[in-house]
């Protein structure tokens, strides 16, 4: 080691020590300390792909035992549960636990003092933890949609399932689908969703009636009467069944297709990524770590979910400020709609409050400047 | 980079210099109008009492917390003007030293390194071998011992090859032989031409080891100064065993010497006023002589930094 007398004092210059920017060598650092907290990485590895992969383990290895009790392990409709069920929620919190650990852990254990006596910028101690953090909860998350994606394809169902109906061939135009509708008029009525809207009571409507005999109902003086349809009845119904759920259908698939797979790997990702600087924001703000935890945990799973499809006439605009309901209303086709299931896919949900593609990407733009300039400006305040 | 304009070089002597420095909480003040100036290359002790103020002052001056007011400088750069600039030299361990206990200590001194300049994490393996920390190194900090860890705060002090150190309580938690080998690695860093500030309230680890000290009180600095000058000012005790107290105390009362005497068990005991020469040792003992008193014995004792620190705080036989 030299001495002073040996070395003049270095340009702070040198090391850049006042500019906001990390330098490396603290980005790697700060990694290191968030990737070596144990119990933390093993809690958030079992959440993110523990869940998924025993879920999954479990359905192949029951498909395999009893092939005919137990339907294929993967699938589309499996992917979209997993995904939007699961992971989308899943790895919101996994990433705010993380933030919020990033955010708090050097306070309560010390070293923010020793960090600010280098006389580093403090902003830059800040930033350090941000790409540390997305070093493990990007990578971490990646893995999980890449297990879910992987089984669903390779375990991927033969024969396609829509709305119960088994066999319904894969990939038809429109056209294709109400023919096969037309071909199959009662199983496509009794199986398939379909909306009567209004219309005069002579005409009559056709339904499914008891032990799956179509009849066609027709109501005089408020009585209603039903009568067995005729072919061609069943066969007008099954057309405009067919013609309602096409758009459906036409986003069903025996396994998720790769382009879906992708966007909805960077989906949950977006949402990942806001959700660890949300929480590296909040706890650098509050200065601890567990408070800010329970509060997005809270608001991921209550307050997003009640008041992303509950419009609140004078509220309106600030539930369309929900960084869920931004996300949500950026979420790729094909998936069902988050946060309590979409109405399109028989969910009890209503509809998610309306909100534009250009209003969504500024609140989320919004939400991810907001809190990261509010925990830089706490760090850079704070007593050490 | 410019640092030598005249705003941010105040004064090239002094390590550490502060003028007029006030830090308050609320109505309280617990920095009151701090006058310091420590050498360069001095050990410099910074003594007072639990909540005098010592580790807010630290807080202050390396830009934990913010002053109310007054200046200060380190290592000649205006603070917190250029505190990025100042600080690259220096080592601080403020309060006691706390790490991240599921790393090592050679992981939490990497994290420090790491916002250092490109060289300090080279001086790690040193740093450590300095503090007698090598064998433990890549042992977690949660298994350190309370006196491991104030030797990895030392470590971490080193990794800036500072020149001036802030050492806060350091030798808390340490065993006698650890509060040795603190003593003597302090003295090393000053014979090696570092600036050691050693706050404390052990009186007597400040008197071995440093060569100036400020006291402080309430947020006061007191007196500050070399310690061998502060105890000039200190009254002279003489106590003198002999054969007849009281004939004694008559034959030194008939000579006018400038000291209250009182009589104890077999001698006497006699105080002189500060700066007294200390040939009055020998007037006393020939006035005894002369008088047919047999002298057995003669000490004289300078005031202790300990009883004249408790004096100056105003704080003898009262609780700390």
């Amino acid at each position: 080691m030299t001495t002073t007398a040996e070395v003049a004092i270095a340009p702070a210059a040198r090391d850049r020590r006042g500019s906001p920017l990390p330098t490396g060598a603290m980005i790697m650092t700060r990694f290191m300390d968030l990737r070596k907290r144990r119990g933390l990485m093993i809690a958030l590895i079992v959440v993110n792909i523990g869940l998924p992969s025993v879920f999954l383990a479990v359905r192949l290895i029951a498909h395999a035992v009893a092939p005919h009790s137990y339907g294929p392990a993967g699938g589309y409709s499996i992917f979209e549960d997993l995904i939007a069920g699961l992971m989308y929620v899943f790895g919101f919190i996994v990433a705010a636990t993380l933030g919020c650990t990033a955010g708090s852990v050097d306070l309560s254990e010390g070293m923010f003092r020793h960090l600010v006596v280098t006389g580093r910028s403090r902003l830059a101690l800040y930033f350090a933890r941000v790409p540390a953090g997305l070093m493990i909860i990007v990578p971490m998350i990646a893995i999980g949609v890449i297990v879910v994606c992987s089984v669903c394809v390779a375990a991927a169902p033969t024969k396609l399932s829509f709305d119960g109906i088994k066999n319904v061939p894969v990939g038809l135009s429109r056209q294709g689908f109400v023919s096969w509708a037309e071909e199959h008029p009662r199983t496509t009525i009794c199986q398939m969703g379909y909306f009567y809207r209004k219309q005069p009571s002579s005409t009559p409507q056709v339904t499914c009636g008891r032990d799956n005999q179509v009849v066609a109902v027709t109501t005089t003086s408020g009585v209603p009467t039903a009568t067995p349809a005729t072919t061609s009845e069943m066969r007008a119904q099954a057309v405009k069944s067919a013609n309602q759920n096409y758009a459906s259908y036409a986003t069903t698939f025996l396994s998720p297709p790769l382009k879906l797979m992708i966007e909805t790997g960077l989906w949950v990702e977006l949402w990942a990524i806001v959700g660890f600087l949300v929480g590296l924001g909040l706890s650098s703000l509050m200065g601890q770590r567990t408070v800010p935890v329970v509060l997005l945990i809270v608001y991921e799973v209550i307050i997003t979910p009640l008041f992303a499809r509950s419009p609140i006439p004078h509220l309106i605009n600030a539930q369309r400020a929900l960084v869920g309901l931004a996300v949500a209303h950026i979420e790729p086709s094909g998936l069902p709609a988050v946060f309590g299931g979409g109405a399109a896919r028989g969910g009890g949900g209503g509809a998610l409050i309306s909100e534009s593609t250009t209003v969504a990407v500024v609140v989320i733009v919004a939400w991810i400047v907001v809190w990261t300039a509010l925990g830089a400006w706490r760090m850079a305040t704070r007593d050490a | 980079m410019s640092v030598t304009t005249s705003d941010e070089a105040l004064s090239d002597s002094y390590a550490l210099e502060t003028h007029g420095l006030i830090k308050r909480f609320g109505a309280s003040t617990a920095v009151d109008g701090v006058d310091l100036r420590v050498p360069r290359g001095s050990a410099f002790g910074y003594l007072g009492p639990n909540g005098a103020g010592k580790t807010t002052l630290i807080r202050v001056l390396l830009g934990l917390t913010r002053a109310d007011g007054g200046s200060m400088s380190l290592l000649g750069y205006s603070v917190p003007r250029h505190r990025d600039q100042a600080l690259v030299r220096v080592g601080a361990i403020v309060d006691e030293p706390r790490f991240s206990g599921h790393l090592t200590g050679r992981q939490n001194l990497q994290i420090l390194a790491a916002a250092r300049e490109p060289e300090a994490p080279g001086r790690i393996d040193a740093s450590l071998e300095r503090v007698g920390l090598s064998h433990r190194a890549n042992d977690r900090v949660s298994k350190y011992s309370m006196g491991m860890r104030q030797r990895l705060g030392v470590a971490s002090c080193l990794l800036g090859d500072p020149q001036l150190l802030i050492l806060d309580e350091p030798m808390n938690g340490l065993d006698p032989a650890g509060m040795q080998d603190m003593r003597a690695m302090i003295r090393s860093f000053v014979a090696e031409g570092r600036t050691v500030v050693l706050s404390s309230h052990l009186l007597d680890e400040i008197e071995r080891t440093c060569d100036a000290v400020a006291i402080v009180d309430h947020g006061k600095v007191i007196r500050q100064g070399p310690i061998a000058e502060l105890l000039a000012g200190t009254p002279l005790e003489l106590q003198v065993e002999c054969s007849t107290p009281p004939h004694a105390l008559a034959l030194l009362k008939e000579t006018n010497l400038d000291a209250a005497i009182s009589v104890n068990d077999g001698g006497l005991t006699l105080v002189f006023a500060a700066n007294t020469n200390r040939e009055v040792i020998a007037e006393v003992n020939r006035v005894l002589v002369e008088g047919g008193v047999s002298v057995y014995r003669l000490q004289a004792d300078q005031a202790s930094l300990e009883s004249w620190f408790l004096e100056v705080t105003s704080r003898l036989g009262g609780p700390e």
